[in-house]
């Protein structure tokens, strides 16, 4: 037992005797994070990047109240409502800069959308010159075409089917629809949305998004120290001895999984401290993720480090998992905003799941429970990695 | 105990896809011995060694190590083991002493005795004052010494060493050759690899001859001279056609056979102090001078090339 402990001290070492690589392992990942923390517009933490659009409706009408919930969903635009404002007082405030544009809803707006009229219009006050206005009128502009077309749709919907339908409910139902488009890449490709969504959200995600990154840069750094082992003939030289290979396996595995733990940590900690990337909220979520990721990531380190025949190998096959899993996991975008096919599909990945569990606590607010099921599907992937590279071990039979 | 072979093989088979690497070696060492397994490039030296280490599994045959079949008790065998391979298998970021310390922890050492028995093997390979420089800046030798001092940590019974002294300057080869004898006086029982026929014929007590998987010949030294009739050749060159002078030694006493090849005349003799004064005088008489003359005591190599009919190194 105790021999693993040895093997991962010995490997612990070698890893600190290349003082540059160790260095990089764990100060790389703090840069980084920084930079791309700095590059989403500092760090407020709770601050509000979005553009403040100021908003007064003189309508009483339930479509009215849908277009405000809309607009106020907007990633793009922070509504300003003051009730006692008037439209003057809203124009001055867009020519003082205070404001990127205001939007006046006039009355019976609702009711003509409804009844498909387009003499009413919605008042926008802007100033057409600025640069930020691009940004607001395309956003307004995909809000109310998206309302438009959730009336619409439900007034065809009514016509068919008008009995089990009511207007109501298919007005609800293809507004909901839209919250879930099918494909909505579109909306991400546009640059004006990243340059402009809030700071704090944009590195609610980077963090663990770079973390799990640099993990798996720490994890070929790990398996490289196994697959030296066996191209200098060391490991065939400890199967030679009376330690077992599980044994061996253990150790290493240790090894890789005390490396990428303090990554997390000191990431988490810098996060936090930092850049005011809320994970300590639930700090019993966080360390539960943070273990499941890093055993899962620690036990891929050790699968490919005893599947892959050199050093060459082994970036290869690290490349995949930085790829497919990193990209395909939503480590570098939002699974949010790739659309329902890719979202299922990136679920494959396990660092979809670790995005999962950080995500909720530091983006999404939610408790304990939910980190549960992410570091579950973790640990399922950590044993199955682990498994693999057991069997690797004990199938090879090595000259 | 007493009687027990140290190591007994008994007809090891392995084949790697077509290639079959060793076909039927069987050997026997008995304890306190060095045997010596003798053979060119791709005689199948290094997989037996790895099959009676356990590392690779024989596809027929068996092996007892100490009475340990290398395949129902591989624990039993390992544990009676120290195995040093033909390459160098060392942490090259770590020191000497780090590496000794790892591997007898990996050995089954533990505190005060590791520590001794790491110090201990520092003196015998000579590696006390470097022993805390990384094994990487270290010379060929000395890697080479550090590589067999792991094999002794835990003062194994029997101790396989696998070319051990491949691409080394003379020094360090006469420090492991000494260190290999030195062994052996302790009471160890040493399986030893080589292709330099000069070193098995020193150390060993057997040796065994490999070619292509096969064991063709085992024995001491003098038994397997003997198979080639234990003659000495002798090679001549003179300052003449060598036919004039090759019928006067043909009838020398003591020359069996002679042979002419490019300029060199070749005699197997059985006594080459006894012929040579009268290959001088025959010389004289024909007024042909001898421009050099070589000797050839009936070695190993003439051995191997009078089983294979090829010389053991190209
Ligand atoms: N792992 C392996 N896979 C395939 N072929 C192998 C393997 N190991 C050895 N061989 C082949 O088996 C044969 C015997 O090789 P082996 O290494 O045992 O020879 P050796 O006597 O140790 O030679 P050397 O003096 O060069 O070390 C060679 O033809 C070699 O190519
Ligand atoms: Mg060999």
């Amino acid at each position: 037992m105790i021999r693993i402990l040895d093997i991962t001290f010995k490997d612990l070492l070698q890893l600190m005797r290349d003082f540059k690589t160790f260095m990089f392992l764990l100060l790389m990942p703090i840069l980084f994070t920084f930079l791309f923390g700095y590059a989403f517009g500092g760090f407020g933490g709770n601050s509000d990047s979005r553009l403040p659009v100021g908003y007064l409706s003189q309508d009483n009408h339930w479509v009215t109240d849908s277009l405000h919930d809309l607009l106020s969903e907007s990633d793009l635009i922070s509504l300003r409502e003051n009730v006692f404002l008037s439209p003057a007082d809203l124009e001055q405030q867009v020519a003082n800069g205070d404001l990127a544009a205001a939007i006046i809803v006039p009355h019976g707006y609702g009711r003509d959308v409804l009844k498909n009229r387009t003499d009413l219009r919605l008042i926008v006050i802007a100033d057409t010159n600025s640069t930020a206005w691009t940004s607001v009128e395309a956003e307004l502009l995909r809000i109310t075409s998206r309302l438009d077309g959730a009336v619409r749709t439900a007034t065809i919907i009514e016509r068919i089917d008008s009995e089990r339908m009511p207007f109501h409910y298919a007005f609800e139902k293809t507004l909901d629809a839209w919250n879930d488009p099918p494909i909505a890449v579109t909306e991400t490709k546009s640059p004006a949305v990243a340059k402009v969504s809030d700071s704090g959200a944009a590195l609610a995600h980077t963090a663990p998004g770079m973390m799990l990154q640099f993990a798996i840069a720490g994890l070929l750094t790990a398996a490289q120290i196994i697959v030296t082992e066996r191209k200098t003939r060391t490991l065939q030289r400890l199967l030679t001895t009376s330690t077992r290979r599980i044994d061996v396996a253990l150790g290493h595995f240790l090894a890789i999984f005390l490396l990428l733990f303090t990554q997390f940590t000191i990431l988490i900690v810098f996060s936090q401290v930092i850049l005011k990337v809320d994970y300590f909220r639930v700090p019993e979520a966080t360390a539960l993720v943070a273990v499941s990721a890093a055993l899962c990531i620690s036990a891929l380190g050790l699968l490919i480090g005893f599947a892959a025949q050199s050093e060459e190998q082994a970036i290869t096959f690290s490349l995949i998992p930085m790829f497919v899993f990193a990209g395909l996991g939503g480590a570098w975008v939002p699974l949010e905003v790739t659309g329902a096919t890719f979202r299922a599909v990136g679920h494959v990945s396990p660092v979809a799941w670790g995005m999962d569990g950080f995500e909720n606590i530091v983006a999404r607010g939610l408790g304990f429970e939910s980190v549960l099921l992410p570091s579950a599907a973790l640990l399922g992937y950590a044993l199955l990695f682990f498994s693999l590279a057991v069997w690797r071990l004990y199938a090879s039979e090595e000259k | 105990m007493e009687n027990l072979p140290a190591i007994e093989v008994l007809s090891l088979h392995k084949a790697f896809g077509e290639n079959r690497a060793v076909q039927g070696v069987s050997f026997k060492v008995g304890q306190g011995e060095i045997f010596s397994l003798l053979g060119p490039n791709g005689a199948g030296k290094t997989t037996t060694i790895s099959m009676l280490s356990c590392l690779l599994r024989p596809d027929d045959g068996d092996a007892r190590i100490m009475g340990h079949s290398i395949r129902s008790d591989g624990n039993g065998v390992k544990s009676a083991l120290g195995v040093v391979p033909q390459d160098i298998a060392l942490y090259e970021d770590l020191t000497a002493h780090e590496n000794l310390s790892f591997w007898g922890k990996m050995y089954g050492l533990r505190g005060s005795e590791l520590k001794k028995r790491v110090d201990e093997v520092l003196d015998i390979i000579g590696l006390r004052e470097r022993a805390n420089e990384r094994v990487g800046k270290y010379s060929g030798g000395m890697k080479r010494r550090v590589n067999i001092g792991v094999a002794l940590l835990h003062k194994p019974k029997v101790i396989y060493m696998d070319e051990p002294t491949v691409g080394i300057d003379p020094q360090s080869r006469r420090n492991i050759l000494d260190s290999v004898v030195a062994l052996k006086d302790q009471g160890m029982t040493v399986l030893y690899t080589t292709h330099y026929m000069e070193e098995a014929q020193e150390l060993s007590d057997q040796i065994g001859i490999m070619d292509h998987g096969q064991m063709i010949a085992s024995g001491t030294h003098d038994e397997l001279v003997k198979l080639v009739g234990g003659q000495t050749r002798i090679d001549l060159t003179v300052n003449a056609e060598p036919q004039r002078i090759l019928g006067a030694w043909q009838s020398v006493e003591g020359v069996e056979q002679a042979s002419v090849e490019d300029e060199k005349i070749s005699l197997l003799v059985a006594d080459s102090n006894q012929v040579l004064p009268h290959l001088f005088e025959a010389a004289t008489r024909q007024a042909v001078r001898i421009t050099s003359v070589d000797i050839r005591e009936p070695n190993l190599e003439a051995v191997f090339l009078h089983l294979t009919g090829r010389a053991l190194r190209d």
